[in-house]
């Protein structure tokens, strides 16, 4: 008997391939380098490697719009529009995460190629996610994520908050991948495939008489999900884990883990269980009304940005879910355009963050941000400007986001949920709120300036740019996002 | 039509010159003069505008300088201005408002920030009164907090934080569900006439609404417009904002955000949602006769100047809904010269108050006393303001509240008829107010007050002079009311009848 | 013609301008004149526009320019030139300049000299262009304007907080009044949609029986509050507060008449509701008699000839509700007359005894005021209807008219005429003869005013005099009567009384003053007070303050005091914080789940998954 490898179109795995490719680079050149890797070069090599797979998602894009999405590797790989924007946003975020951790490494002493290895993999993992046809290859990605966070959160090994979230995430991850893991095979045992196009196929064509066993394996695989989005309440994990782990890392997670997360939930539960829409979405509306009214009572109590963040981060989980729960193609590009304008302004926070936290990495109470924008005018702008984005201000992308999932979702006839979420929105404003209040207070006006290093001045004068200029013109975005269209949809 | 490039320069003109402001800081007072001057520029554009408007050039619903370009087709984001009768007067309240509270309240902390934040304001204002999209109209209409917020946040007091916190989320969670309810209208357009999301004003007008529906919509858009104006029991932020915000900010504040509500009012809620408004009418004119008799009281009570204005604002602002609501077009044409004319007397109290507070730390009722000893010249200016509101014949005030009570009784008698109470009702806290602070022996400290500069004075003379004229003269203005006003009002009446 | 009667109105404006924008500059004396001459050009405007009315007939419209001009609401600035507009600004103007002069004297050394006059000239404008409106609207601008005059003019001392609260009391029950001249508006223009009074009497014909009551009654709230009639009479006498020519510029010549004058312009919309002009009626009776009972027991002379014009205007009021419009205007006129000449001469006494006004305090002054003692005789006899002056003629057509209309009225207003001449009897035996009683309180000996302030009152005094002449009973063809009667619409005309009849009334009259005036002379010579005869009732205005206060004043300030405590704190700001409170309570409270426990956050977990389980079998099954 003979075995016939699968034909493979490299291109639709080409940043994978950028990302493993410079993971394993760094790993020989580590291994063959007498004295240890300094961090400007794997640094280099790092944001060259992303820098690679975004433009090469741009190369899929072109592909895809001329030629249609297409699958590969035994259709276990697809590319589509929204493979393809999903990855674009995974490595430009890949960027800016890379650039945070350089002058984090600078500050920490932290030389060496490990870091960039690490995120390299995890991202890759992700990538994989948003790429993923087929549940087992969705397993995969996540676990090469997961494995790798694991290691990047515990990676400050001077902080003893660091390696014990680690430990909490380990163990929590472990049980949502258990979960997740039982839930396809039930979906396999119903379906008889774990081919997400193929169970599509499937349930389109035959009427199942005992949908029990598919609409556990479905649900289980959603908890598994909702876990890593940090969709209440399966998020108890985030603030910990936002707290210990090194900031450039909180920001990574809440950049790239999150967007990888969403694309595989989009994928497996619409274009694969979309017919079923019906069932998810009373569960999907739960976890939107909790999310979003929960993360902002949480957010406003917090004295410590990083949990507030995190807290936000669930709140902004709720606010796609909106867009997911109506399982239409609009939704899906609202949800797409949402992880687009959310991205970038929440790692230019971190990279705010990670500064004012200093060496040590451990100023993280909201007093310390007092005055800042007396001390650091700029600085205070910046923060004002990404902090009022993800309140939602006008002219500012996060308006535009929250504004195109509400768009998609009451279009989808659900008011109810578009009104709740406002509700969150209203509280969680508090919190962004009475941290813009603190700068401009007329305090530690002694303290001096904060030395703002080239790398993180990059990215937070983008993320800036970024907010305001398609916070007043998101046509490109909306466009780009109008096109990430799944390549199977029921 | 007219050239749809004026009111394009309306918006940017401010906000190129908040740039510029930042941008010539180094240099002493320079971005004070280049505020000022383009103040007074966006006043000169802004009455040409007016002046130059004629209801013959402009369409049916009486819109003129029209312009538009979809800026995402995918969420129907577009900008889109145009201006009928009642925006260009607002529009020349905005420019007003801004430029004497430049002249009148200067403050040289950090000043080029100051002077942008207010051009910014201008420029959002004017955004929200020219806007012909719903969504771009919101997105002014939220985007005013942001100025207002950092302005008394950064030139306030300690006390003023908190307030700006109070105000921001006030207003923020008021206006919240109105995006909700504009995208609702959205959708339901595409659902009738089909085609891409739009949130076109004159798209939206022809959508047709089921009355619960309608009354919802009519319900989001009232409270985000009634906090704003506001309405009662929706203004305690008033209060708190008028008193905390620093002078210049106070007077952009009083003068302008009011008339934002009530202009969103009659524009969206009134004329969007023809069909419902005789349920809720009854609703709106009570909640405004309240407001009226309710200010009134309160306003004998207030512990200072500055809330005083602001329980004062809310019975005039009861005035304004009344003829908003009154379904007539007197009234109606009454209550948007009234925000007009509100505003501009509104500028010269709260410019007189932060005078005041120049020379005395604090404005507390308790404390004033016979400052018309010392300071003639004040008090009669503070007179002046104070009969043009209480609605004295032959000043600004009186015209307004006349064509609003006689249009309201007209459709609403009863309501009229208790709305006039509000008459004597302003007699009563404003010449109280008056009593407390100017007649009586003056105590000895401020007895050595200087009276008001000649600068002060000048700055105050448009006021004054608009104050007179407006009273014996405002034909200008009701002239290019009346088409705007009588389209609203004849197209609820019959689309509201037909239903 | 046009022209001149344009003048009459702006001159008085010219002068207020003109001393507003140059004051500073120009000395006392200079305002005084500018501010006199202003007036007095205004007169001769007057009187021009009068002689050229009468050469050719027939009422005329000057129009100015469009004032409102908003759907169908249409309101010119607008002067109607008619007899019955002609007759008041005649005397307004005339008086005026006469108290204008002597403000010049009087007012010498003040220190808000320059704005005195501005608010006389300012007064006088208003009051003219009240009476020259050819619209309601108009008519009110002027209505307001003398209210607002009279608010500074009261408050003219405006460190004593008396005087102060006397200013804000006055425009506050004017403010009420207006509301009644308000309301009548707007039922006139929501039925006949238009304002002017021309088109207001065309129409009238087809407003309802009711409505017509309505319009009336409303019209009576207006008149009360200018003309102080009963309910809200009260304010006039706190009105003393501000200098004795403003009071003589109210009393006479303006403010007070403007309620009259009104319901006299709408006479067209009065016939129409036989109801509304009962009420009218009584009102001015009551008025009449109540307020003589107060005057008789006053000690501030002041205050006595404050309700001597309460009462009068009451006459007024009471000829306007029985249907005899030209004997208000008449008594209207000669009331100018007389009662012009009574406060200035008062101010001359008060001016002699340096502000003293308690007549306890004075006494005597015959002999030193040589010129303030006649002239102030004549008006005192004037006004108590001793035949053949002035105050007799006019009273007797008011009486007359009564006693036709209606017995009761006429009982009570003949029981007002004896009361009138009591306590003006009282005033004059008080201030003028007797003891001296001033010397405790006096320094030098008391003086006569100087030329600018008695040349007024010999000018007043000459005219209460002869003023009779302006409408004798025998020769109706042509004087003041049918002239006015240009105007009015006339209510059925009353019984023609017979020569006898009138002649017997008229002798009832003499007599009712002649038996006011014997009584008071008994029982007040060499006297300074008699407190059975001075009823503290009668001296508090029947309590009628207090009572305002108990039912309308203290409950309203409580109101007040509540909602600004409770109702806006607690209730409604409460309301909003308290949201905000509990949306932060119950996340405190939520928070402890988050205790940092791994077991915790999955059995957190296995919760939701539970949940969802749950759910799923639920739909399956």
């Amino acid at each position: 008997m003979t075995l016939h490898a699968p034909l493979i179109n490299y291109l639709a795995i080409l940043p994978f391939l950028f990302l493993t490719g410079a993971a394993l680079l760094l790993l020989f050149m580590t291994a063959l380098t007498r004295d240890r890797l300094s961090t400007r070069v794997s640094s280099t090599i790092a944001v060259s490697a992303a820098l690679g797979g975004f433009v090469a998602t741009f190369v899929q894009w072109f592909e895809v719009d001329h030629h249609g999405a297409t699958t590969t590797a035994a259709h276990a790989i697809v590319m589509d529009g929204f493979s393809a924007v999903m990855c674009a946003s995974i490595c430009s975020s890949l960027v800016f995460a890379l650039l945070i951790a350089h002058d984090w490494q600078g500050r920490e002493r932290f030389n060496g190629a490990e870091y960039q290895m690490l995120a390299l993999l995890a991202t890759s993992g992700s990538v994989l996610m948003t790429q993923a046809n087929d549940l087992v290859l969705v397993f995969l990605g996540l676990e090469i994520l997961s494995i790798a966070l694991y290691c990047l959160i515990a990676f400050n090994r001077r902080r003893y908050k660091s390696s014990e979230s680690s430990m909490k995430y380990f163990l929590l991850g472990g049980f949502a991948a258990a979960i997740f893991i039982y839930g396809a095979a039930l979906t396999y045992g119903a379906t008889g495939t774990t081919n997400v196009t193929s169970i599509a196929y499937f349930l389109g064509t035959t009427h199942l008489l005992h949908p029990g066993l598919l609409l556990a394996g479905g649900g289980l695989m959603m908890v598994a999900f909702a876990f890593k989005v940090q969709a209440v309440p399966f998020h108890f994990w985030s603030p910990d884990v936002y707290e210990g782990a090194p900031t450039p890392v909180t920001g990574f997670h809440a950049s790239i883990v999150w967007g990888g997360a969403f694309a595989a939930m989009i994928r497996v539960m619409i274009s694969g269980l979309g017919s079923q829409i019906d069932t998810w979405r009373p569960i999907f509306f739960g976890l939107i009304v909790l999310s979003t009214i929960v993360g902002a009572c949480f957010a406003i109590l917090q004295g410590n940005a990083k949990r507030l963040l995190a807290y936000s981060s669930v709140s902004h989980s709720g606010f796609i879910l909106l867009g997911v729960w109506t399982g239409t193609a609009v939704g899906v590009s609202a949800a797409a355009f949402y992880v687009l304008t959310y991205a970038p302004v929440v790692l230019g926070s971190f990279a705010i963050v990670a500064l004012v936290g200093g060496v040590g990495d451990s100023n993280h109470e909201l007093e310390k941000y007092r005055g800042l924008a007396r001390r650091n005018p700029w600085i205070g702008f910046s923060l004002s400007v990404l902090l009022l984005s993800q309140l939602g201000v006008p002219l500012t992308v996060g308006f535009n986001g929250k504004f195109a999932v509400l768009a998609a979702t009451i279009d989808a006839g659900n008011i109810y949920g578009a009104i709740v979420a406002l509700v969150g929105a209203c509280i969680a404003a508090f919190a962004y709120l009475r941290w813009t209040t603190g700068l401009y207070a007329a305090e530690n006006l002694d303290q001096p300036a904060l030395v703002v290093p080239w790398a993180s001045r990059v990215v937070i004068t983008l993320a800036v740019l970024y907010a305001l200029v398609f916070g007043v013109d998101p046509g490109l975005l909306t466009s780009i996002a109008s096109h990430a269209t799944l390549l199977f949809q029921p | 039509m007219h050239s749809s490039l004026f009111l394009s320069g309306l918006l940017l003109l401010p906000a190129l010159g908040a740039v510029v402001a930042l941008l010539v800081r180094k240099q002493e007072g320079r971005s004070y003069v280049v505020a000022v001057a383009t103040a007074f520029l966006e006043l000169v554009l802004s009455v040409v505008v007016a002046f130059t408007y004629n209801a013959h050039v402009a369409n049916a619903q009486g819109f003129d300088f029209a312009y538009s370009h979809v800026l995402s087709p995918v969420l129907g984001i577009a900008y889109s201005v145009a201006a009928d009768g009642i925006s260009v007067w607002m529009v020349v309240l905005s420019a007003l408002t801004v430029l004497i509270a430049l002249l009148a309240a200067r403050d040289r902390r950090r000043e080029s920030a100051y002077v942008a934040w207010q051009l910014l304001l201008l420029a959002v204002t004017v955004g929200c009164f020219v806007a012909h999209d719903l969504l771009e109209f919101f997105i002014f209409f939220e985007l005013i907090l942001i100025p207002c917020y950092f302005m008394m946040v950064q030139w306030g007091g300690e006390k003023a934080k908190a307030a700006a916190m109070k105000f921001f989320l006030y207003t923020f969670t008021g206006s919240a569900f109105m995006l909700a309810a504009i995208i609702y209208l959205a959708v339901l357009h595409q659902q009738q006439v089909g085609g891409a999301l739009t949130f076109a004003y004159g798209a939206l007008a022809q959508v047709t609404t089921s009355t619960a529906a309608g009354v919802w919509l009519f319900v989001a858009f009232a409270l985000a417009f009634g906090v704003k104006s506001p309405i009662w029991p929706l203004h305690t932020w008033s209060p708190s904002t008028y008193a905390e915000a620093p002078a210049a900010a106070g007077i952009e504040l009083s003068a302008l955000l009011s008339k934002l509500g009530a202009y969103g009012l009659l524009r969206f809620a009134v004329a969007l949602l023809p069909g419902v408004q005789r349920d809720v009418r009854p609703v709106m004119l009570t909640l405004a006769v309240i407001s009226i008799l309710y200010g009134s009281f309160v306003a004998c009570t207030a512990k200072d100047l500055r809330r005083f204005i602001a329980y004062s604002s809310l019975a005039q602002m009861g005035f304004v809904t009344l003829g908003i609501m009154s379904g007539s077009v007197i009234g109606t044409e009454g209550a948007v010269l009234l925000m007009f004319n509100h505003g501009v007397i509104t500028i010269g109290v709260f410019a007189l108050v932060g005078y005041l507070e120049r020379r005395r730390a604090s404005v507390a009722m308790a404390d004033l006393r016979g400052l018309q000893g010392p300071m003639p010249v004040f008090a009669g200016l503070f007179t002046l303001f104070m009969l043009a509101t209480m609605g004295l014949p032959g000043l600004s005030g009186f015209v307004s509240e006349y064509l609003v009570l006689i249009g309201t009784f007209g459709t609403h008698a009863w309501w009229a008829l208790v709305a006039t109470l509000g008459v004597v009702g302003s007699a009563v806290y404003w010449l109280w107010a008056y009593q407390r602070a100017f007649h009586g022996e003056v105590s000895t400290a401020d007895a050595s007050l200087a009276d008001v500069s000649h600068a002060e004075r000048n700055a105050l003379w448009p006021i004054v002079a608009l104050v007179v004229v407006l009273g014996v003269f405002p034909s200008p203005i009701l002239n290019r009311l009346g088409p705007a006003v009588t389209s609203i009002v004849s197209h609820v009446a019959t689309t509201g009848v037909s239903k | 013609m046009g022209h001149a009667a344009v003048l009459i109105v702006l001159l008085p404006l010219v002068g207020f301008l003109a001393i507003l924008f140059n004051g500073k500059g120009i000395s006392e004396r200079a305002t005084g004149v500018v501010g006199t001459a202003a007036v007095g050009l205004s007169f001769v405007a007057t009187v021009t526009t009068f002689v050229l009315y009468l050469r050719h007939e027939g009422q005329v419209t000057v129009n100015l320019f469009t004032w409102l001009n908003v759907d169908t609401l249409h309101v010119p600035v607008a002067l109607l030139i008619d007899p019955l507009a002609l007759t008041m600004c005649l005397f307004v103007t005339g008086i005026s300049t006469l108290i204008h002069l002597y403000s010049t004297a009087y007012m010498a050394g003040e220190k808000d000299f320059r704005k005195f006059f501005l608010y006389l000239n300012l007064f006088v404008f208003s009051m003219l262009l009240l009476v020259l409106a050819n619209n309601l609207v108009l008519t009110f601008v002027g209505w307001e304007g003398v209210g607002v005059c009279s608010y500074w003019l009261v408050s003219y001392y405006f460190t004593k907080e008396s005087a102060a609260s006397a200013g804000k009391k006055a425009f506050i029950y004017n403010r009420v009044g207006d509301l009644g001249l308000l309301s009548a508006m707007f039922l006139l223009f929501t039925h006949l949609h238009t304002l002017t009074y021309v088109g207001v009497f065309q129409g009238a014909s087809t407003l309802s029986p009711t409505m017509a009551t309505l319009i009336v009654l409303s019209l009576l709230v207006a008149a009360a509050g200018k003309s102080a009639q009963i309910p809200l009479f009260n304010w006039l006498p706190d009105a003393m507060e501000g200098p004795t020519p403003v009071s003589a510029l109210i009393h006479a010549a303006t403010m007070v008449t403007a309620g009259v004058f009104l319901l006299v312009r709408m006479s067209p919309v009065l016939t129409l509701s036989a109801d509304g002009r009962h009420v009218i009626a009584i009102i001015g009776g009551l008025t009449a008699f109540v307020a003589a009972t107060i005057a008789t027991a006053q000690k501030d002379i002041k205050k006595v000839l404050a309700f001597s014009t309460v009462s009068q205007i009451g006459y007024m009021v009471l000829a306007v509700g029985i249907g005899d419009y030209t004997a208000a205007i008449f008594l209207m006129v000669a009331h100018a007359f007389f009662k012009a000449l009574l406060f200035l001469g008062s101010g001359s006494v008060i001016h002699s005894l340096h502000g003293e006004q308690d007549m306890r305090k004075m006494g005597g002054l015959a002999k030193f005021l040589p010129l303030t003692f006649p002239t102030f005789l004549l008006g005192w006899l004037t006004i108590s209807g001793v035949p053949p002056f002035a105050g007799f003629w006019a009273k007797g057509a008011i009486l007359s008219s009564a006693y036709s209309a209606n017995k009761l009225l006429y009982a009570l207003a003949l029981l007002t005429a004896v009361l009138t001449a009591y306590y003006m009897t009282r005033l004059f035996v008080l201030t003028f003869r007797g003891e001296q009683r001033f010397a405790a309180s006096m320094t030098d000996a008391p003086h006569e005013s100087p030329w600018a302030m008695t040349l007024p009152l010999v000018v007043l005094a000459v005219l209460s005099v002869f003023g009779g002449v302006l409408d004798l009973p025998w020769m109706h063809a042509h004087t003041m009567a049918t002239f006015v009667s240009g105007s009015i619409v006339s209510v059925t005309p009353l019984a023609a009384q017979s020569a006898g009849l009138q002649i017997t009334l008229a002798v009832v009259d003499a007599c009712a003053a002649l038996l006011g005036l014997a009584a008071a002379f008994t029982l007040w010579r060499g006297r300074s007070e008699r407190p059975g005869l001075e009823l503290s009732f009668f001296e508090h205005v029947w309590r009628w303050d207090d009572a305002y206060d108990a039912v309308i004043g203290r409950p309203l300030t409580t109101v007040a005091t509540v909602a600004g405590s409770v109702v806006e704190d607690q209730v409604i700001d409460g309301a909003v914080m308290g949201l905000a409170q509990t949306v932060t309570r119950s996340s405190v409270g939520l928070r402890k789940i988050q205790t940092g426990f791994v077991r915790h956050y999955a059995l957190a977990m296995f919760f939701g998954l539970a949940l969802i389980v749950v759910y799923l079998v639920a739909r399956v099954g």
